[in-house]
């Protein structure tokens, strides 16, 4: 079974942009945000920015289009988290000094799942958010097995794992 | 021509690099948690640019999380067809990579 350590979100977002904006630059992990005036005036334009990376919000990535910003959040699991994120995201953008040059750009916001729902659709309906499916064959068994995981089957197939391990005192 | 055999990355300074080939390699290193040997897989990159010089040097990467950004480009090599630049950031687990992929025009 595919598990979060295995980075399936990355790959999921650099497979996607490579797909679907082959021809326009992109960033990826881009930080947002304000970076205080009195640090860049202390430390200068790049330490400031580096130092503060931690401690500011950052969106998977950055499409830069001639005619809008796109941002773009993918997610596997947690997808209403990324749905939630996307208009806090772009309340930063007029603010991040590494987009300064792209600022009049309009900006457009991409939900990028490898499955959706009616609710998700809804909702993301109404943050002005849109949606996009994603989903190659490595992907659907990743989601295959978290839908899977709710299942009784599944339940059933994990606890006995569990007891299993305990038994024969496998951590 | 800049001889350069490793491109190192410092933090909070961006790396614009060209790719020409790849490998990966499996390699043994020291666990830094444990000091005991262990054994990964490491995608080693030909780079012939190298903030707009004429480089013959490798970059070599080895955490699973900026591998992945360069994936869907490994398979057909078509990495050669962009410039990237790197910027890493933060140290130890807490390091991560903002990675800006331009089209070569």
């Amino acid at each position: 079974m595919a598990q979060k350590s295995r980075q399936v979100e990355v790959r999921m977002v650099a497979e996607y942009l490579k797909e679907t904006y082959p021809q326009y630059p992109f960033i990826n992990k881009q930080p947002l945000g304000k970076v205080p005036e009195e640090l860049m005036t202390a430390l200068g334009y790049k330490r400031a920015v580096g130092m503060t990376r931690p401690f500011r919000p950052e969106v998977d990535a950055v499409v830069i289009m001639p005619g809008a910003l796109i941002l773009v959040e993918a997610k596997v699991w947690n997808i209403v988290n990324g749905l939630a994120k996307l208009p806090l995201y772009k309340s930063l953008v007029p603010f991040t000094p590494e987009l300064k040059e792209y600022q009049k750009l309009p900006i457009v916001m991409e939900l990028v799942v490898g499955w959706t729902n009616p609710n998700l659709e809804i909702m993301a309906r109404d943050a002005g958010v849109t949606v996009r499916v994603f989903c190659p064959s490595w992907l659907g068994e990743v989601v295959e097995s978290q839908h899977r995981y709710w299942t009784r089957e599944y339940r059933v197939e994990r606890e006995e794992k569990l007891r299993m391990r305990e038994l024969f005192g496998v951590e | 021509m800049v001889l350069e055999n490793y491109v190192i990355l410092q933090a909070g300074i961006p790396a614009r690099v060209h790719f020409t080939d790849h490998v990966i390699e499996r390699r043994t290193t020291t666990d830094p948690g444990t000091g005991r040997p262990t054994s990964r897989n490491v995608l080693v990159f030909e780079v012939d640019k190298l903030n707009g010089k004429d480089v013959f040097a490798k970059y070599s990467i080895m955490a699973e999380k900026h591998a992945g950004q360069f994936s869907p480009y490994l398979e057909d090599k078509s990495y050669r067809g962009y410039d990237f630049i790197i910027t890493k950031q933060g140290e130890g687990y807490l390091t991560s990579w903002s990675v800006t992929v331009i089209p070569k025009t």
